[in-house]
């Protein structure tokens, strides 16, 4: 429990020195919102009203917990793009990148972790080369790129669903799924492939040792061995790996959601980048950041349940 | 027993190609890249047009090769930087260690957990969307932690090694010590580490190009010509596959080289 509250702390302050960047970054560069907002034609009077209307006459300090406590009141801003508010534009789009990511890692978790174990322990053998090589070109492949044959294949010649109109989550939630579901294989394919490629190393280099060799000699067959030691011992990497691959979906996401249309998260900050609507970026970046950062906490405290060990050492060297 | 590493073999054969034919076309392509109706439009591939021509007539494969070329430079040009700083970084740290080393790693532990990716679009746009130089600098920046890591485990566990101590008893400097005898010692680790960051350099600047926050017209970029082709898929398949291609081919020859390298010193141990 005290490692837990420990790292919850660690989150905590993660968080805050995250926002804290992000607030301070964006609001160094990106000049006065009241003059961005009203062009460059504004009077004095106009632009101080505005400057006032929209508390920027306060100093730095007070803006950013005001910002900050945004994320809990909903009230992040405007968007000098869209004349919205911030949170309004970003809170529909959430539950669709949500969608896609969890539909992302399903695909990969249930490919790969199979795959993976299967093969892992065989190696040598004259495929050995080959598969590396393939698992390389997969490796290889830019997740757009997958993207847009998939979109092709599937949504221009086949028809299985109908290539840049996404349905929307709430009108169609299994025709949205299905289109998420192309999006994802896109996402997938090369997170796949490390995957097992990470899964054959550290599986079977635990294969190799002395008490598998000593358990399989003594009758047990590989699957048995392999589930009741193996597994166990050879886990906590794993968990590590597969947090990291929740943050490298989110990152392929964005890419990927350009190519298929899906109106979330990843577009819209990409639309607002190109566009330099800064209060969109910063709170889309900090919503991210807080995804990749718990999720690494996450994967610190399941791995502190499957081994004690990590509970004495805490941070260990 | 000696085993021949296919995996070595055919990636530095597929590298060398790709960097052969990329560094032809910085003198010469078969047409201006440019250049409209040099054909056709919409020409498929033939003996004048390698891979096709484009929606204005233009001549893909010399369309490829330009944007393989600036894609080279700007994976070369990141991966330089972000390696000499983050090999300087961790090798210092790990090397003499202390409290600035515990704090700064962990500092980077938490930035290493965001993809170098979503790192690097956050910088773009710090320092504005759509230039190339600006593309190599966050680039550049978002791969630094990746490498300060691996370097800074690497030199860390041989700071106690007994070469190093006889070193130190016989007086040679710690900047010596650092680059003469421990660097060489790390190659294994950091050269594999090389051929990703690589990879990830131009898998991310092709997506970055790809969502026009990248290398934009006028400079050529693989990933702006995925965006462009994407358009055309129906009528000109041969623009994507062309310009996906060359990327694949790219990355995965690297990648078989960083592949064939680990299981060549997997092998020695």
């Amino acid at each position: 429990m005290k490692y837990a509250a420990r790292r919850l702390l660690t989150l905590l302050v993660t968080m805050l020195l995250v926002s804290l960047l992000a607030f301070v970054a964006f609001d160094l560069i990106s000049g006065d919102p009241a003059e961005i907002m009203l062009g460059t034609q504004a009077t004095p009077e106009r632009l101080a009203a505005l400057r006032a209307e929209m508390g920027l006459d306060r100093p730095l300090p007070v803006r950013y917990l005001d910002w900050l406590g945004g994320f809990f009141t909903g009230d992040l801003g405007m968007s000098y793009q869209y004349k919205q508010p911030v949170w309004e534009l970003i809170a529909p789009k959430v539950a669709v990148t949500l969608c896609l990511s969890g539909v992302s890692f399903l695909l990969i978790v249930g490919v790969s972790i199979p795959l993976g174990l299967l093969t892992a322990g065989r190696s040598g053998g004259r495929w050995e080369g080959l598969r590396t090589a393939f698992n390389q070109l997969c490796m290889a492949v830019p997740a757009f790129f997958t993207g847009m044959l998939l979109s092709w294949i599937f949504g221009v010649a086949l028809k299985w669903f109908t290539a840049g109109s996404f349905p929307g989550l709430g009108e169609d939630l299994w025709g949205s799924l299905r289109y998420l579901f192309f999006a994802a294989v896109a996402i997938a394919i090369p997170r796949i492939a490390m995957t097992v490629r990470m899964l054959r190393g550290t599986v079977g280099e635990e294969m190799g040792k002395d008490y598998v060799r000593t358990a399989i000699s003594r009758g047990n067959d590989r699957s048995a061995v392999l589930r009741r030691h193996v597994l166990k011992n050879s886990i906590v990497p794993v968990v590590a790996f597969l947090a990291q691959t929740l943050a490298e979906i989110l990152a392929s996401g964005v890419v990927v959601e350009q190519v298929f249309a899906i109106p979330g998260l990843g577009r819209l900050l990409v639309a607002s980048i190109y566009n330099r609507d800064y209060p969109v970026v910063q709170a889309i970046v900090v919503i991210l950041a807080f995804w990749v950062v718990l999720s690494g906490t996450l994967a610190d405290l399941i791995q502190q349940r499957i081994d004690p060990r990590l509970r004495l050492g805490g941070d260990g060297e | 027993m000696k085993r021949r590493n296919g995996c070595l073999t055919a990636g530095l054969l597929l590298t060398g190609f790709m960097v052969l034919v990329i560094l032809a076309g910085f003198f010469r392509t078969p047409y201006d890249p440019a250049a409209m109706a040099t054909g056709p439009k919409f020409d498929a591939p033939s003996l004048e047009h390698l891979l096709g021509t484009d929606g204005f007539g233009r001549d893909i494969f010399s369309r490829v090769l330009q944007g393989a070329g600036n894609t080279l430079s700007i994976a070369l040009a990141t991966v330089a930087a972000g390696a000499v700083c983050g090999t300087a970084a961790g090798a210092v740290t790990g090397y003499f260690g202390g409290w600035v080393d515990r704090v700064l790693t962990r500092l980077n532990d938490a930035l290493t957990a965001f993809p170098s990716i979503l790192l690097a679009l956050v910088i773009i746009s710090i320092v504005g969307p759509g230039k190339k130089y600006n593309v190599v600098l966050a680039l550049g920046l978002a791969f630094i932690p990746g490498y300060a890591r691996i370097a800074r485990t690497a030199f860390a566990s041989l700071r106690e090694a007994n070469y190093v101590k006889s070193a130190q008893l016989m007086g040679a400097s710690h900047w010596r010590i650092l680059w003469v005898h421990i660097l060489p010692n790390t190659l294994p680790v950091l050269l594999p580490a090389l051929t990703i960051g690589f990879n990830n350099a131009v898998l991310a600047e092709a997506s970055m190009s790809y969502l026009s926050i990248g290398v934009t017209p006028p400079d050529a970029s693989l990933g702006y010509m995925l965006s462009e082709a994407q358009s055309m898929l129906t009528v000109a398949p041969w623009y994507a596959l062309g310009a996906g291609g060359a990327i694949i081919l790219l990355v995965f020859g690297v990648g078989l080289i960083g592949a064939g390298l680990q299981s060549r010193d997997k092998g020695v141990v």
